[in-house]
Order: C-alpha cells, then sequence, then structure tokens
C-alpha cells in the first residue's frame, strides 16, 4: 500500500465516502420480506386472491397456539386469561379458544337473532311448539345450570342465541373441555390468534410473539404450563433469526479464512486492505443505489444480491496477483483492463436482464447487482492503483507455479472427454427420479420440514380449513355474493351427508343475504298472535306467560329491524376477519370463498364448480405452482437473454469464434455438471440454486478469460495461475462453508457454487491448455 | 289457615331458638367441629327432592332423585321424577344429559350460583371447614341437635349473583341444602329423612324452609 500523503488522502476520501453512502442506506432502505416482491403480478383474480392469502390473508397471519404440560383445569384457565388478555392486546386483531359465552352477542344486536338464524321454521312460534320449548326449560331450569339460564330465559324462551352461537362456531370443532379447545387427546389447550401484521412482516411478528409471550407469563396459571405458537408469522421470525445467525458464524470464519489466505498469497496487511475496499463499496453502492430508486430492499435480494456481487472480490486480486517489480500498478490495472472488462460487461449484461423480468425482488437484484459490480469494477481499475505500491516480487518467476502450469499443459489431452462428459450428465439429469424443478412456493422460505409438521398437526386439531381447495363465487355486490353463497347450500349439504366434504364454510353463515333475513321478517308473527301462541303455550307448564314479556319485545323489534349488513356484521366480536377472509375482495367485483374441511373427493368440487358457472374451483396448490413456474419462466427467459448478450460481447471482445468456444465451454459444461451433481443428490433444483448457478457462471467466465489472455506469455500465466488460484481458493472456502451449513437455504447457495469453482478451475485450465501448446 | 301455622310455629321456633343462642352461646356448635362431624366416606349417596322457586315461575318445580358422591370433587345428581336426567360434575365441568335431547356441557364459571353450591357441598362431604372459610363467611346456630349453617359469600363477583346457601340437619345428617340467588330465585334441597316427608302444601319457601329447619 502506498504511503504517500496523496495516496493516504485518497484512501481516506474512498472510505468517507463509503461511511457516508452507508449512513444513507441505513436511514433509507428498509428491508422487506414480502415474498410477494419475488411473484409475478397476479394476472387472473384466483392469483390474486393466493397472493393476498399468501401475504395478508388471516390464515397467513393466524398463529395456532397450544398449551401444554400441565392438567387440563390449568391449561384451561391458562388459556381463558390468555385469550382475554389477547382480545384487549393491540398486537392481535382477534384471538379465540372456543370459549363462547352466551354475551357474544352484544346486547342492542339481539334482536336480530329472528333475521340471522339459518333455522328455517316456519312454525317456530306455533302453540305447539312454544309448549314444547317450556317444558323443556322448565327441566333447564330445575337442572344444575338453571341459575345461569334463568336470565335468558325469559328473554329467549327457545334458545334461538344457543343455537345462533353453535351455528358460527366452526364448522369442524376440536374437543371441548371445560369450555376451551383441546386436542383430540385432552392434552393440549388450543387456541388461535391473529396478528395484525402480515406474515412476512419479521418486525412486526416479533413485536406480536414478545406480546404473545408477556401475555403468557402473566396468565400463566401454573409453571409446569408451557407454550408453543406456530404459524407463517412465527416461522418468518424464527427463520430470520436463524438464517442470520448462521451467517454472521459463517461469516466470522470465512472472514479469518479469507484473511489467513489472503495474507498466504501476498505477504502484506496493506494487500488485505486493498483487496477488501472495491467489494465493500460494491456492496454499498448497490445498497444506495437500491435505497434510492426503491426505498425498500427484500430480504432475499439482499441475500442473493451479495452472493452475486461475490465475484467483485476477484477484481483486486488480480491486480495484486499481477503487480511486478518494473511495471506500474497503474500500466498493470490498464494491462488487464480489456479482460476484466469483458468479464464484467458481459456479466452486467446478464444481470441486468432480471430488470425486464416483471418482478419486483428481480429488478431490485438487477439494480443491485449491476451498480455493485460497476464500482467494484470501475475502483479496481481507477482507484486502487493509486492506492498500491510496485510490487517486490513478480508471481510470474515463481517456479513452483511455473512447474505447476508445465505439469498441467502435459497432461494427456483427452479429445473425447468433454463430450463425453456432457452426454454423462445429461444422463443422470435423465435418469434422475425427482422433478427437475422445484415447484413447491413453500420451498422459497424453507422452514425446517417438523415445524411444519406439527404446524400441520395443531390446525388439524383445530380442524382449521384445507387450505387446497377453495371455491371462489364472484358477484357484483356483497349482497349478490351472499345470495349465491346461500343457493350453494343444498348442494354442499348434499356433499356433507355423502362424505366428500368433512364441512364447509362461507359468509352467509354468519351474514344472510338481505332477501333471506327480510323472508324470515316476513314470517315472524304480531305481537297480538304471537301473544295468543304463548299463553297457550304457557297453559300446562309452571311458567308465568307474563314473565316472557322480553320475548315479545324482542320479536316485536325484529318486525321492524332493516336486514343486518355486511359491515354491521364485520364490526361484531370476532367477525371482522372471519368475514375479511371469506369474502377477500370487495371492490368492483365481490369475490366470496367457501372454505372447506376434510376434504375426500375433490372431483366433487370441481363438479359442484361446473354447471352453474357462478362458483369456480380454485385449487391453492395449483395456482401457487403455476405462479413459482411463471416466475421461473420470466428468469429463465431473462436468463437466455443475458446468455445470449454475454456470448455476443464475449465475442465482440475476442473476435475468433475458437478462442469464444475456449471461454465459454467451461462455463458451460460447469453448469451442466452443477445440474447433474444436484440431480444425482436428488434434489430439485429452486430459485436459490439458479441463481448459485449464475454466480459459478460468472466466476467461470472471469477464470477462463484471464487463462485465455495469459496463454501467450509464460511470466504471464504464473501470474494468472496465482490470481486465479487465489481467487478460487477464497471463493471455494466462503462457498464451501455455506454447503456444511444446516440451513437449507444457505446450503442451496453453497453446493452449486463450491462444486462450480472447482469445475470452473480445472475445465478453464484444462480447455485453454490447447492455446499453450499451440504457442510452442 | 293452614298455610299459617306451620310458619307460626316456624317463627316462633326460630325466636326460641336465637333466644337460646343469645342466652347460652357456648351450646352453639362449633362451625369447624360441626363440619368435620358431616363428614362422608366415599362413595355416598342420598334420596333428594329439590324444589325450584323462580320469578319466572307460577308454581315452584319439584324433582326427585339420588344425589352420589363419588369423592375428590365428583358428584352425580340424579334425577329419577317426574323425568328421567342425569347430571355430572367433574372437576370444573358439568354435563347434563336428558332422554333423547343431545348432552349439554358447561363450565362451573358460567354458572357461579352452582359453584357456590357446590363448594359448600363438597366441603361439608369431605368435612373441610378451611376449604369453606375461604369462599364464605360462616355462622352457626342451633345446637347439637338442630343446626343451621349460614354460608354467605366472601367473593364480590359471587356476591353479585348469589346471596346465600344455608344448611340446616339434625346432629349428623344435613336434611336441606338452600341456594338463593340475588334475583329473588331460590332453591331448597332436601336430603335424606326430609326428602322423604310429604312436602308441606300449598308448596312456599318460608314453609319449605320452616320444614327443614333452614328458615
Amino acid at each position: 500500500m502506498k504511503r504517500t500523503a496523496l495516496a493516504l488522502l485518497l484512501l481516506a476520501a474512498w472510505a468517507g465516502g463509503l461511511a457516508a453512502l452507508g449512513v444513507f442506506v441505513q436511514r433509507h432502505l428498509d428491508v422487506d420480506s414480502d415474498l410477494r416482491l419475488f411473484l409475478p403480478e397476479p394476472r387472473t383474480s384466483e392469483q390474486r386472491i393466493l397472493l393476498d392469502a399468501i401475504g395478508e390473508g388471516p390464515a397467513s397471519r393466524l398463529l395456532v397456539i397450544a398449551l401444554e404440560g400441565a392438567p387440563r383445569e390449568a391449561l384451561a384457565a391458562t388459556s381463558s386469561a390468555l385469550v382475554e388478555a389477547l382480545r384487549s392486546n393491540d398486537e392481535f386483531r382477534f384471538a379465540a379458544n372456543g370459549d363462547v359465552g352466551l354475551d357474544s352477542l352484544p346486547e342492542e344486536l339481539l334482536p336480530y337473532r329472528y333475521l340471522m338464524s339459518v333455522e328455517d321454521d316456519t312454525r317456530a312460534f306455533d302453540r305447539d311448539r312454544l309448549h314444547a320449548a317450556l317444558e323443556l326449560r322448565a327441566r333447564d331450569l330445575a337442572s344444575p345450570g338453571g341459575f345461569a339460564l334463568e336470565p335468558l330465559i325469559a328473554r329467549d324462551p327457545t334458545l334461538l342465541t344457543l343455537s345462533l352461537l353453535e351455528q358460527w362456531e366452526p364448522a369442524q370443532e376440536p374437543r371441548r373441555e371445560l369450555d376451551v379447545w383441546f386436542d383430540a387427546a385432552g392434552e393440549r389447550a388450543l387456541l388461535v390468534a391473529e396478528t395484525r401484521a402480515s406474515a412476512f412482516d419479521p418486525t412486526g411478528q416479533r413485536a406480536a410473539l414478545a406480546a404473545l409471550d408477556e401475555a403468557f407469563a402473566a396468565a400463566r396459571s401454573a409453571a409446569e404450563v408451557t407454550l408453543t405458537a406456530s404459524g407463517a408469522g412465527s416461522f418468518s421470525v424464527l427463520m430470520e433469526t436463524r438464517t442470520r445467525n448462521a451467517a454472521q458464524d459463517l461469516a466470522r470464519f470465512a472472514t479469518i479464512g479469507m484473511l489467513l489466505l489472503l495474507l498466504v498469497a501476498y505477504r502484506r496487511i496493506g494487500a488485505l486492505v486493498l483487496s477488501a475496499l472495491p467489494l465493500a463499496s460494491a456492496a454499498v453502492a448497490g445498497l444506495a443505489a437500491v435505497g434510492a430508486l426503491f426505498g425498500s430492499v427484500h430480504g432475499i435480494t439482499l441475500a442473493f444480491g451479495f452472493t452475486l456481487i461475490g465475484v467483485a472480490q476477484d477484481y483486486p486480486l488480480h491486480l495484486l496477483s499481477h503487480r511486478r517489480p518494473g511495471a506500474s500498478p497503474e500500466s498493470v490495472a490498464r494491462g488487464l483492463w480489456p479482460t476484466l472488462a469483458t468479464g464484467v460487461a458481459s456479466t452486467c449484461v446478464a444481470y441486468l436482464t432480471f430488470w425486464f423480468s416483471g418482478v419486483t425482488g428481480l429488478k431490485q437484484l438487477a439494480c443491485f447487482t449491476v451498480t455493485g459490480l460497476a464500482v467494484a469494477a470501475l475502483s479496481s481499475r481507477y482507484v486502487l492503483p493509486r492506492l498500491m505500491t510496485e510490487g517486490s516480487r513478480d508471481h510470474g518467476q515463481s517456479p513452483l507455479l511455473a512447474r505447476l502450469w508445465r505439469a498441467i499443459a502435459s497432461l494427456p489431452r483427452l479429445r473425447w472427454a468433454a463430450p463425453a462428459l456432457v452426454l454423462a450428465c445429461v444422463g443422470a439429469v435423465a435418469w434422475a427420479p425427482q422433478p427437475f424443478w422445484e415447484n413447491d412456493l413453500g420451498a422459497l422460505t424453507p422452514v425446517p420440514s417438523e415445524l411444519l409438521e406439527r404446524d400441520r398437526a395443531l390446525r388439524a386439531e383445530l380442524g382449521t380449513a384445507d387450505t387446497r381447495h377453495l371455491l371462489v363465487v364472484e358477484a357484483a355486490n356483497v349482497d349478490g355474493a351472499l345470495a349465491a353463497l346461500e343457493a350453494l347450500n343444498p348442494e354442499l349439504e348434499r356433499l356433507v351427508a355423502a362424505g366428500a366434504i368433512g364441512a364447509y364454510d362461507h359468509a352467509a353463515r354468519y351474514v344472510p343475504s338481505a332477501a333471506a333475513q327480510t323472508a324470515r321478517r316476513s314470517q315472524l308473527p304480531s305481537g297480538d298472535a304471537l301473544r295468543a301462541e304463548l299463553e297457550a303455550a304457557a297453559s300446562g307448564t309452571a311458567f308465568r306467560p307474563a314473565a316472557f314479556a322480553p320475548f315479545l319485545a324482542d320479536v316485536e323489534a325484529a318486525r321492524t329491524l332493516p336486514p343486518l349488513t355486511f359491515e354491521q356484521a364485520r364490526a361484531l366480536p370476532g367477525f371482522g376477519s372471519r368475514l375479511d377472509a371469506l369474502v377477500p375482495e370487495r371492490g368492483s367485483l365481490v369475490a366470496a370463498l367457501v372454505t372447506f374441511s376434510g376434504v375426500r373427493d375433490a372431483g366433487e368440487l370441481a363438479a359442484l364448480a361446473a354447471p352453474g358457472g357462478a362458483a369456480t374451483l380454485l385449487d391453492v396448490r395449483a395456482a401457487s405452482e403455476s405462479l413459482v413456474a411463471a416466475q421461473r419462466s420470466h428468469l429463465l427467459v431473462s436468463l437466455a437473454v443475458g446468455g445470449l448478450l454475454l456470448i455476443a460481447i464475449v465475442t465482440v471482445a475476442l473476435r475468433d469464434g475458437r478462442r469464444v468456444i475456449r471461454v465459454l465451454a467451461p462455463l458451460a459444461l460447469t453448469t451442466l455438471i452443477v445440474v447433474a451433481v444436484l440431480q444425482l443428490a436428488g434434489v430439485s433444483l429452486n430459485l436459490f440454486h439458479l441463481i448459485s448457478l449464475i454466480l459459478a457462471a460468472g466466476l467461470g467466465l472471469d477464470y477462463a478469460l484471464f487463462f485465455e489472455h495469459a496463454a501467450h506469455d509464460e511470466a504471464e500465466q504464473g501470474r494468472t495461475l496465482h490470481a486465479v488460484l487465489t481467487c478460487a481458493g477464497s471463493t471455494l472456502m466462503v462457498f464451501a462453508l455455506l454447503a456444511l451449513a444446516d440451513l437449507p437455504v444457505l446450503r442451496a447457495i453453497g453446493v452449486p457454487v463450491a462444486i462450480g469453482v472447482v469445475a470452473n478451475f480445472v475445465l478453464a485450465l484444462l480447455l485453454t491448455r490447447p492455446a499453450v501448446r499451440a504457442a510452442r | 289457615m293452614s298455610n299459617k301455622a306451620p310458619r307460626a310455629v316456624a317463627t316462633a321456633t326460630a325466636s326460641f331458638a336465637a333466644l337460646l343462642v343469645a342466652a347460652a352461646s357456648h351450646a352453639t356448635p362449633d362451625s369447624d367441629a360441626l363440619i368435620a362431624r358431616l363428614a362422608r366416606a366415599a362413595p355416598a349417596s342420598i334420596a333428594f327432592v329439590e324444589v325450584r322457586f323462580s320469578t319466572l315461575l307460577v308454581e315452584p318445580l319439584v324433582v326427585g332423585g339420588t344425589l352420589v358422591y363419588e369423592g375428590d370433587g365428583s358428584l352425580t345428581r340424579r334425577v329419577e321424577t317426574p323425568y328421567r336426567e342425569e347430571s355430572a360434575i367433574r372437576g370444573e365441568t358439568v354435563r347434563v344429559e336428558r332422554a333423547g335431547e343431545e348432552p349439554r356441557t358447561f363450565a362451573l364459571r358460567r354458572a357461579p350460583e352452582l359453584r357456590g353450591l357446590l363448594t359448600g357441598m363438597i366441603g361439608l362431604l369431605a368435612g373441610d371447614a378451611s376449604f369453606i372459610g375461604e369462599h364464605f363467611a360462616v355462622t352457626t346456630t342451633g345446637d347439637d341437635q338442630r343446626w343451621r349453617l349460614g354460608l354467605a359469600p366472601t367473593d364480590d363477583r359471587l356476591k353479585q349473583r348469589l346471596s346465600e346457601i344455608v344448611v340446616a340437619g339434625a346432629s349428623a345428617e344435613p336434611e336441606c341444602f338452600v341456594i338463593r340467588d340475588s334475583q329473588g330465585g331460590a332453591s331448597v334441597m332436601l336430603l335424606g329423612a326430609a326428602a322423604a316427608r310429604p312436602l308441606p302444601a300449598p308448596l312456599a319457601l318460608p314453609e319449605l324452609l320452616a320444614h327443614c329447619g333452614a328458615e
């Protein structure tokens, strides 16, 4: 490192600039984790519903909570205290533990029970029906629950309130012990809570989980009670923490390893500082560019982006390795620039095609990587040489490297090797039994499978709706949708009776259409008629007819009530989130859902969707798989275009077909080898693998370009071998560490790049070799 | 006339008892000792007749059957006349089953009056005076031969629903449990010998209380 005043000033300015940009990034860039930014724009209302469900839908915000480890009484008491605390907590929109009190229906809405009950019974107010009801109420009054029921009996002798509350309970109820939900074994008390923060808002989710812990600590009735919360939100918090911790550990090891390797290679502390500057500049400049253009950056963009700009670490290493006595750093940089520029330009153009993928996350990725690489390359070319001294030794004179080069040059040339390798790889890919691509959306945010299994088991216990099948009913307004849902009821009931589905749920179970409410209202008897029926009904029972004045008043009030609107119903306790989930779109077009649990015959559902045309079946898994496939085809088209542009740039730069093939063959073969190895290992390719393959190809291109460039000069060969060995060694070390990590995401990035670095290095060396012989 | 006589007798008896208590307080049994004496080894069963008074009713409801104490907080109330019904109280859950109807389950905390009664009843069956003392202020009147325990709830929430529980009996036998709610309703459960005696006619609360010495 140069120690002149000018150089130190330049270094200080560079570091200062980086720090200033860093502050800008810190202030203006938010990290986003909404998976939807990484998916294409939805085109159909089905895809819109699906995307809503992924990030914003109540199902994705729903935490399933299990309490265990203590006797039932203690669990039930904790459950009740916890649900009360969560209901009054701002982090949660809704909480339930199965406990439905008679007070769940607000006092002023009680008369609405006569419009909202689906029990269609025109004779419910006849004297003989009322008489039968009163006989039962007399027995209730004399039973142990009599004192509790007494206030309700005068107002609601047919107990319609209770059947309404039952009607509103989840279609498939979990086991109920001590009035709260338990699992089938009766060992875990179950609750659900809906967070206000969306599933992909880790900060909000973390706050919600902290609030849950705090509420639990206060509600816990016995020290042995333990709480487990499961759901998309808790997973995103967990995965973020785990990934960050694992990445930090790896980064620590990688940094130490890298420092040692660079010290061995260059034996100067100054070299370490110089080699770090371009990559640091690339990261900060890339982030600043994304911040300026987008305001926020997706977590996946960050992960992919930092992976992809890893190639910039090589730029200063080439410069350092080619430094030698008698050549100014400036002239060394100038000499390397055509080769380096070819590599950088073609890589940048390839990455730039992400911009045209139409996916926000990939646009951010293009912005980040292109800016980063350009800054790293330009700073390596124009700034770094001014900070460097002339090299004290020439790696081109190293006898060890010269011997190594000669050994490689004398290896037998196997003309059949490359075609054989291609055939073997294609064979392996064709033979591998698993699907080539991973279409599961879940694989993008990989959560350990035991957690997913536990989540599935808890949701099954709670009878939450099957997330795979949905029936979508579209109408011009909410009331039209409610009427269309009611029209489906007979068919749905038939499917339940036939065992094709376990149960169904839709918004009209909670709010009947205005027409249905008006029809029920018109059946209500007049005050005089009802009084006469009641008096006749009470004779022969122990009841005083006059005691039922509140009942007469409620029916009379119901006769003049306007139908309860959807919006009024949304304001009822616990109704808002349920209705929002069941009628997710309420714009110019209304889409309402029918959800199912215990689907045994999906074909019957499809048949239900077919005839009228009012309802369409949405297969969520198929829709999400088609989204993933669409996203990948966007990416593949971008890559194909990028690949062609890369070939074009390399061709223009090298101006010789044979040279172009020598440079591109290693990276093409390497890509094939990595894919074949992954397929043989039983791995289906996902987005992470794809991004890693792109990085590997970028590294391979640089290796091949530099080897090719050095093919005619022995001293240059030695320096290039030194440079590429250092580059490949450091990259291999970092990604081999990732490949050994526990987390699937890190492995998915580490394995392909580690294999790719080795294959690229070996192939670039071997395939550029013919030029060595030709030169002799 | 016929309903006034027993009332007069009852009033007279009560006044006399009160006088006795006032005059010779040492004759009043110690409540702890009395409660301890009332303990029953599980399982124990006893015939009962329960009379339910409510402002909704023209005349009280009367049911009869068997009460079975299974120990450990478990109690079964089996109604045999005039219809069949079985209520099982297990810990905090009550399950009511009637022929031809869906069984109904509810938690005790939804029925504070019942919880109050059960606490008193189970405390007595277990002979556990300190358990009762946690939930009620206990007053004892009468003597060892004819005694009356008044249990007034100490919990504010319970007080809003339940005004008092009275247990009356002779020597070591409880004869009736009375719940009085704050709305003017009441339930009188006659046990054993008291259940076997014919009910006063016409059936009114004061006469019934006098019938088992719980006025």
